[in-house]
């Protein structure tokens, strides 16, 4: 401190500032809100490099000019300007941040005051707001809590990670996520691994990050507040901070908690009694025998011959006898009364084998399913002192999800540190370990390893682990492709270890008061190690002896960032630049080596394999940028700020690489102008309006160019071949994003809240886009057109009551959306259309066409069931009258004649949340719910447990019993069942689609603040209890299963999300 | 102070190298084909060997074109509905659904490979290479002829029935990613598969010894080119040009038909004496493990029951044919069915793709990587003897003696005579002799007659066709697949007949 004392002094002889001076000595204390001293403290002299920081009983003296402003500031705290006016004492009561509505807020490169703030930001506090949310990936627990930004969750699957859309859909070629940005870096998002090419799964490497290290998010949404970011920002920003020390004595802070999942938070595709499904299938059947001019004596006799099987004698039959097939060989016997298509189907258990089954049924959802776990615990120390602050953490999760073999697991360590090394140079590093583990892939309608689909449409209750005439383990497939999952979950595994390490040095150099250097420097490794192995008994591993595969991804970012900041007041005129460069280089690793024939499945190791195979190869891309921007306002009454960035990518062809990127904005606060000022009302008003330009690459980093592919290896040599339809002029999408918001507070903030309204221009749109093949490939990546996005997002709030022990604060917020094909590069005649790229199983199609919706489903359209017949109608959109009329509409009972047309809208008219917080005492609890309104989801699951007529061994739901029609009912929403290879259910058709609307309570959170005058014999400072309840409530017109779903407004077999109750504790001493 | 600043301004130019290098990236597993794929005959080779995997690949003839063939024409049934691929026997395709889209897709992959790989040597010529591409030349152009003959059977018409219809569509040239071409003619195309075949004629590798034969197994040779002549002239029935093309095969003194005592033991060795295109299948390359086209034909469970497969078996009309002979010496290559019983023993399960009934593969330690053998000299025999009976002035005594060479594989039947010889006979031949390669269903095509299914034997139903067939059903050539007719809306109105009505 003397050396402080020291140095100011110096630089005070030396005249810089001070002429004229008039020094007084001046005393104060520091306290909190609370009155509580505060030590740490730095007390600064406004334009100057005088500083001192306060005792421990917040304490602190200096020399200032009688008519100088203090600054006093302490991280975790808002800083106040104060004029000394004379004064020989100045005690000041600081508030900490999280309580300050007019908080300081991350944008981009440095930190701005919200109220100032010219871009469309929003922030979210989430140490405070979301901390308590069950989540492995963060952006969950942002649902509903911000307008315009979309955040689906559809998986249920442990470490499944969700995307965020921010302001509708952009290129739905780039990953189309936002670019996340930890403490200044861009970081690595999206998928690492490689497994996708063996096994469907989900594993985005965002769940590497620690929720409980984060101390508060800031979403960037317009050109003004993003267009700093150049090529990467089209899709929105998401600027994550994590924790920092605050000053005073070093702090301990402990937290854990467990949730459990004990079941879904809606029903899924719910199947039909064991006595439905049989009776069910055995209508099926009976129609297909009818179909190949059998009698209905035959027809039933055949009928009952295919479901028993084994041991079953027929009489008079036709055909043969098959024992592959039928519930006979598990100890079951059917029969009926009469010979018609709709019979009861009685079953009985047989005789002659060690068990009987007579009205026992295996549930098989005991094997599929268990109660969800997850468990955080989590522990950090942190503090700071004048020159020295450091937080550091290790946090260890683990999630069993609600189905089996899928855990996920996660070590976390995080050192964040700055260190003062002169007055003038600041050094810090922030450091973060990971170390995930993630075991149990099965979330696409496969059927062998997706239990949600096995569970609802393949294993029926007939089906047992052991055969009832021996009681051995059935290791036999049983059909529809399904197979003992007691015995088969045991020969194989899956599981991907994800390691993570980032470093990020920096350092700034305060050369003048007015202008700092930053450097940083960041080393971002992620490693991905894929484990995938079939035994010789599994049957995917049989035909080589037992296969396993061992996958290594590594993948390196290394980004250096260098920025000049300069801030001059010159009177009330305040003027802000910032310039500089930064450079990114993205490099991934691969290597896979396959050993087949395994001799030991207790080792199922590369190591002891007879026979290898392997593959190694690299890619990467990289990005060079020039950035700067101006800010100027004036009296903090007129704003305006101006930035612009270029940047050139390896992704583009050295023609096409180098883009600019800007944005304008300006913003008034009218509450400072003498005409508001006189009006109490009226706390807070300001406008603000921003227009820029961003970009967005394509995902692929080499469409550009024509490559050569050696993956044809041909008789152990190296075989070549054209690997891609290059697109040399491949360009960027260009976002022209245009952005007016109005924000006030109204009544002391009784009223509260923000319109904002948007328009984003997306040119040169990038699409993978369908191609004909006789180019000799599917799609290639093109820029095609023009769409747009617009919508108003209001967000509405009261602090309704607002005492020392009762707090309530309430806020509304919604978003309106318009998304749309405005121009495509073909003309109004070219149509694009496109599959739904999610889940791996083209599940639904779309059309670009100008005019319409950016995901206008694209399909033939079901005019319903005709109620006369039970037939599928469908309506024939060609312009002729077709077959016959329906509804006032030319209509036809033959799919393939019915024209495709656009069928609906996956785009939602509303989206948003209501967030209620009510504190009382010690008490405090928090609603939180997320809504959807309008707009069409694309169920591509149904068909599998609603299917017209399919003769082999698969389950119907209890919807479609129930709602199908049958001449004796002569009425249903489905058609009739048949028997005869019908593939109407298969086609896309609005027969899929579904109202979207829903309202959920995502969060319900209570907690309880153990008074302090209980803690303090125990030494601690702060001890909370916490529950949480996740998605507790679903209100939706769609019933079948979860209406929360994916960006595409589609659902196919994605494991469900839960029903979750979290109960922690955290403290700190 | 000072040596702060410096290290952090040396710590700011470490991270940058040159600048241009810095944004120039590319891929380490391929490379750039315009400026470092081809300069010498050894490079091309690399392309040429690309271009049999690809023909290999399972959507071709390392599976799908295979089956299709053989499940279509009668000579295969199920056993059971539901099992997959089971839309093939009952037809039960349309433009949206099962429309086997794989096979135009990968056709015309190795199409525009081959179209890309001629260019680039046109190039190079140009550029003054003193590299001589004669017969990489002449393996792309035979290759494309092949694949063009395959696209037309499967897309369009018979040539006989009505060449005037609507073929494939022919590039013949590199395609930009937007180019929306449409249908030639039947005829158009047979026009083109021919020119392929002779521009190559003089350019390809025309093997005179054993170890120059050695030296093409795996690859088109001359010989390969001249059977695909040969089948191309049958089905526009210019016998006379087939017969001619088919001796020329035959001639060669390396290729040897299999005797009785060895035709059984050839599945299970590559590259045989009969081996006239054979593509190879390798383990980690194109073997399809359990979904390879062996385990199709096999016995439900065959080898272990966690292996599902057993899809197709032998029609009993098959059987029947096959068994007029109990010695005949192909029955070997089968084994009992899922369907077959102690006391009603049914020999239909296929093993030609297995190496053996006893699953011993063709000697690559694995029973499903089974090289595929697209031409055998007992097709060209059968070729010559139905030409010389068909064309203008028949040839009857060479009828008789190329058809009688494998006749005798039923050792019990009667030879075939100047005076019984017919269509017949070489019809049952075929059957016998061909099954599971990949004919049936074009030889009844071509020659109008009627398929009959073996739907009772497992109580087949379908609306999706009768139990009999001829080429005037509309699903006897598929439908333009929906991905081609969206992205190419030129192609739209030139959709098969009967897809969309």
């Amino acid at each position: 401190m003397n050396k402080h004392l020291l140095t100011s002094m110096c630089i005070m002889a030396c005249g810089l500032q001070v002429v004229n001076a008039q020094q007084i000595p001046i005393a104060g204390k520091i306290t909190d809100q609370n009155g509580t001293p505060l030590s740490g403290v730095t007390v600064s002299i406004k334009g100057t490099n005088v500083a001192v920081t306060s005792n421990a009983n917040g304490l602190f003296t200096l020399n200032a000019d009688q008519n100088a402003t203090l600054i006093v500031s302490s991280i975790g705290y808002v800083s106040q300007e104060i004029k000394v006016s004379g004064r020989k004492t100045v005690n000041v009561s600081l508030s900490s941040t999280d309580q300050e509505l007019d908080e300081v807020i991350v944008v981009a490169y440095g930190t701005a005051k919200k109220s100032t703030f010219t871009g469309s930001a929003a922030n979210i506090n989430y140490a405070k707001d979301a901390k308590d949310v069950p989540v492995t990936s963060f952006q969950d627990a942002l649902t509903g809590r911000v307008p315009g930004v979309q955040i689906n969750s559809t998986s249920g699957q442990a470490g499944s990670t969700t995307s965020i859309r921010i302001r509708g859909i952009g290129s739905m070629n780039a990953s189309n996520e936002p670019l996340y940005v930890i403490d200044g870096v861009p970081i690595v998002s999206g998928q690492v691994s490689q497994m996708s090419g063996y096994t469907y799964n989900t594993n985005n490497v965002m769940n590497t990050i620690n929720p409980n290290d984060i101390e508060s998010i800031t979403i960037l949404k317009d050109a003004a507040a993003s267009s700093l970011y150049g090529s990467r920002a089209a899709n929105g920003v998401v600027l994550i901070t994590t924790k920092k020390g605050k000053t005073g004595a070093p702090k301990i802070s402990f937290k854990s908690s467990l949730a459990i999942s004990p079941d879904w938070a809606t029903d899924n595709y719910e199947k039909a009694d064991i006595q439905d499904q049989i009776n069910t299938l055995y209508s099926v059947l009976y129609d297909s025998r009818i179909a190949a001019g059998r009698t209905p004596e035959q027809a039933n006799e055949q009928t009952l011959m295919r479901l028993n099987s084994r041991n079953w004698t027929p009489g008079t039959s036709y055909g043969t006898a098959n024992t592959g097939y039928g519930f006979g060989i598990h100890g079951y016997e059917f029969s009926t009364e009469g010979t018609s298509m709709f019979e009861h189907v009685t079953i009985k258990g047989k005789t002659d084998g060690v068990e009987n089954r007579d009205g026992k049924y295996f549930n098989w959802d005991d094997v599929f399913f268990r109660t969800g776990k997850y468990n955080v615990n989590d522990i950090s120390f942190s503090g700071a002192t004048e020159k020295t602050n450091y937080f550091t953490s290790l946090g260890y999760t683990t999630d069993k999800s609600r189905t089996v073999l899928n855990d996920y697991e996660r070590i976390n360590g995080r050192f964040n540190f700055t260190q003062k090394l002169s007055p003038i140079l600041d050094f810090g590093v922030n450091l973060a370990i990971a170390n995930t583990e993630l075991s149990g892939f099965n979330d696409t309608r496969n059927t062998s390893t997706n239990y949600l689909f096995q569970s609802r449409n393949l294993f029926w209750d007939f089906y047992w682990p052991t055969d009832y005439k021996s009681g051995n383990t059935w290791t036999t497939r049983y059909n529809s492709y399904a197979q003992n999952q007691v015995y088969y979950n045991n020969e194989w595994e899956n599981g991907t270890g994800t390691r993570r390490l980032s470093a990020s040095p920096s350092l700034t150099l305060n050369l003048l008061p007015e202008l700092n250097l930053k450097t940083i420097f960041s080393y971002d490794q992620t490693t991905s190690r894929d484990h995938l192995y079939y035994s010789a008994n599994h049957y995917t591993g049989a035909n080589d002896m037992g296969i396993v595969h061992e996958m290594n991804t590594d993948l390196r970012k290394l980004v250096s960032s260098t920025t000049a900041n300069y801030t001059k007041s010159f009177g009330l005129h305040n003027l802000g630049v910032l310039a500089g460069f930064e450079a990114e280089k993205n490099t991934t690793d691969f290597m896979r080596t396959t050993g087949k024939d395994i001799p030991n499945s207790q080792l199922p190791t590369v190591a002891t394999a007879g026979n290898l195979d392997a593959q190694a190869y690299a890619w990467g891309n990289s990005i060079m940028s020039a950035l700067s921007r101006v800010e100027y306002n004036f009296d903090e009454k007129y704003f305006a700020s101006a930035s612009y960035r270029t940047d050139g990518s390896s992704k583009l062809s050295p023609e096409n690489r180098w883009g600019n990127f800007w944005s304008i904005a300006g913003s008034w606060n009218l509450a400072k102008e003498n005409f508001i000022v006189n009006i109490p009302s009226i706390n807070a008003l300001r406008l603000r309006s921003s227009y820029g330009v961003n970009g967005t690459l394509p995902s692929d980093n080499f469409a550009w160019r024509a490559l050569v592919t050696y993956g044809n290896k041909y008789m152990q040599r190296p075989g070549g071949g054209l690997g891609n339809s290059p697109n040399p002029n491949l360009t960027w999408e260009n976002n022209y994003s245009t952005n007016i918001a109005l924000e006030f507070g109204l009544f002391k903030n009784k009223l509260f809240g923000t319109v904002e309204y948007y328009n984003r221009d997306s040119k040169d749109l990038l699409q993978d886009v369908p191609q004909s093949m006789i180019t000799g490939f599917g799609s290639s990546v093109r820029n095609v057109g023009q769409i747009n996005n617009k919508g108003v997002e209001i967000l509405l709030g009261s602090d309704i009551i607002n005492k020392q022990d009762l707090k309530w604060t309430l806020s509304v917020n919604a978003a309106s959306l318009s998304s749309k094909v405005i121009k495509l590069n073909g003309g109004a005649e070219e149509e694009i259309i496109w599959n739904d790229p999610t889940g791996g199983d083209a599940r639904s199609r779309y059309i670009y066409k100008e005019g319409q919706s950016t995901l206008a489903f694209y399909g033939i359209e079901w005019a319903g069931t005709d109620q006369t017949n039970g037939k599928n109608v469908w309506y024939i959109n060609d312009g002729t009258a077709g077959d016959f009329e329906f509804n006032g509409r030319g209509a036809t009972y033959t799919y393939t004649k019915a024209q495709r047309v656009i069928i609906g809208n996956g785009i939602p008219k509303f989206t948003g949340g209501i967030n209620s917080n009510l504190e009382y005492k010690d008490f405090s609890l928090g609603l939180n719910f997320v809504y959807k309104i309008g707009g069409e989801l694309y169920d591509a699951a149904n068909r599998d447990v609603a299917d017209d007529g399919y003769y082999w061994e698969r389950i119907h739901s209890q919807d479609f019993v129930d709602n199908t029609w049958t001449p004796e009912k002569g009425s249903g929403y489905y058609p009739m069942i048949s028997g005869r290879d019908l593939e109407d259910v298969n086609q896309i058709s609005s027969r899929h689609l579904n109202p979207a609307d829903f309202l959920r309570l995502k969060n319900v959170s209570l907690s309880y603040n153990i008074p302090s005058n209980v803690l303090k014999s125990a030494k601690i400072s702060n001890a909370r209890l916490f529950f949480n309840g996740s998605n507790l409530l679903t209100f939706s017109k769609f019933k079948l299963a979860d209406p929360e779903v994916n960006q595409y407004s589609t659902r196919g077999w994605e494991t469900p999300i839960a029903k979750t109750y979290t109960f922690g504790i955290d403290f700190s001493f | 102070m000072k040596n702060k600043i410096l290290t952090s301004c040396l710590f700011v130019a470490l991270t940058f190298s040159s600048c241009s290098d810095f944004l120039d990236v590319k891929p380490t597993n391929s490379a750039d084909a315009s400026t470092q794929t081809i300069t010498t005959v050894a490079d091309a080779n690399v392309i040429i060997r690309g271009l049999m995997s690809k023909m290999a690949s399972g959507n071709y003839y390392g599976r799908n074109f295979m089956l299709y063939a053989d499940t279509k024409g009668g000579d295969y049934t199920i056993t059971s509905q539901g099992r997959g691929y089971d839309y093939l026997y009952v037809f039960n395709h349309s433009e949206t659904s099962n429309n086997y889209s794989s096979i135009w897709s990968q056709g015309y992959n190795c199409i525009a490979h081959i179209n890309d790989l001629l260019v680039q040597i046109e190039n190079l010529k140009a550029a003054g290479s003193s590299e001589n591409f004669d017969t990489v030349i002449g393996q792309a152009l035979t290759a494309r002829a092949l694949i063009y003959f395959d696209l037309v059977r499967l897309y369009g018409k018979p040539f006989n029935m009505d060449k005037n219809s609507f073929g494939v569509p022919i590039t013949l040239t590199p395609l930009s990613s937007d180019a929306k071409l449409t249908r030639s003619s039947v005829n158009e195309v047979y026009t083109q598969i021919l020119k392929d075949l002779k521009d190559a004629e003089p350019l390809i590798t025309k093997p005179t010894n054993a170890s120059t034969l050695a030296n093409t197994n795996g690859f088109l040779n001359y010989f390969g080119n001249k059977a695909i002549q040969a089948r191309v002239y049958l089905y526009m029935e210019d016998f006379e040009n087939a017969l001619a093309a088919a001796e020329e095969v035959i001639a060669f003194s390396q290729y040897k038909l299999y005797t009785n005592d060895t035709w059984v033991s050839s599945w299970s060795k590559q590259f045989g004496s009969e081996s006239v295109f054979e593509l190879a299948i390798y383990p980690n390359e194109g073997d399809l493990g359990n979904s390879s086209l062996g385990a199709y034909t096999r016995r439900r469970g065959n080898p272990n029951n966690t292996i599902a497969a057993g899809y197709f078996t032998s029609s009993t009309s098959f059987l029947a044919r096959l068994n007029e002979d109990a010695q005949d010496v192909r029955k070997g290559i089968m084994t009992t069915d899922e369907l077959s019983t102690t006391a009603n023993p049914r020999h239909g399960a296929i093993y030609k793709y297995s190496g053996s009934v006893g699953l011993d593969g063709d000697g690559k330690g694995n029973s499903t990587a089974v090289n595929i053998k697209v031409i055998r000299l007992s097709e060209v025999y059968l070729i010559a003897s139905e030409a010389a009976l068909r064309k203008a002035s028949p040839d009857l005594t060479k009828a008789v003696n190329y058809l009688n060479q494998i006749r005798k594989r039923s050792p019990n039947l009667t030879p075939a005579s100047n005076a019984s010889i017919n269509i017949d006979l070489i019809d049952a031949e075929r059957s016998k002799e061909l099954i599971g390669e990949g004919h049936r269903f074009f030889d009844m095509m071509r020659w109008n007659k009627t398929i009959n299914f073996d739907d009772a034997l497992a109580s087949v139903s379908t609306i999706h066709r009768a139990a009999s067939i001829d080429r005037t059903f509309h699903k006897t050539i598929l439908p333009i697949p929906l991905a081609e007719v969206n992205a190419n809306g030129e192609i739209f109105s030139q959709q098969n007949p009967g897809y969309r009505n």
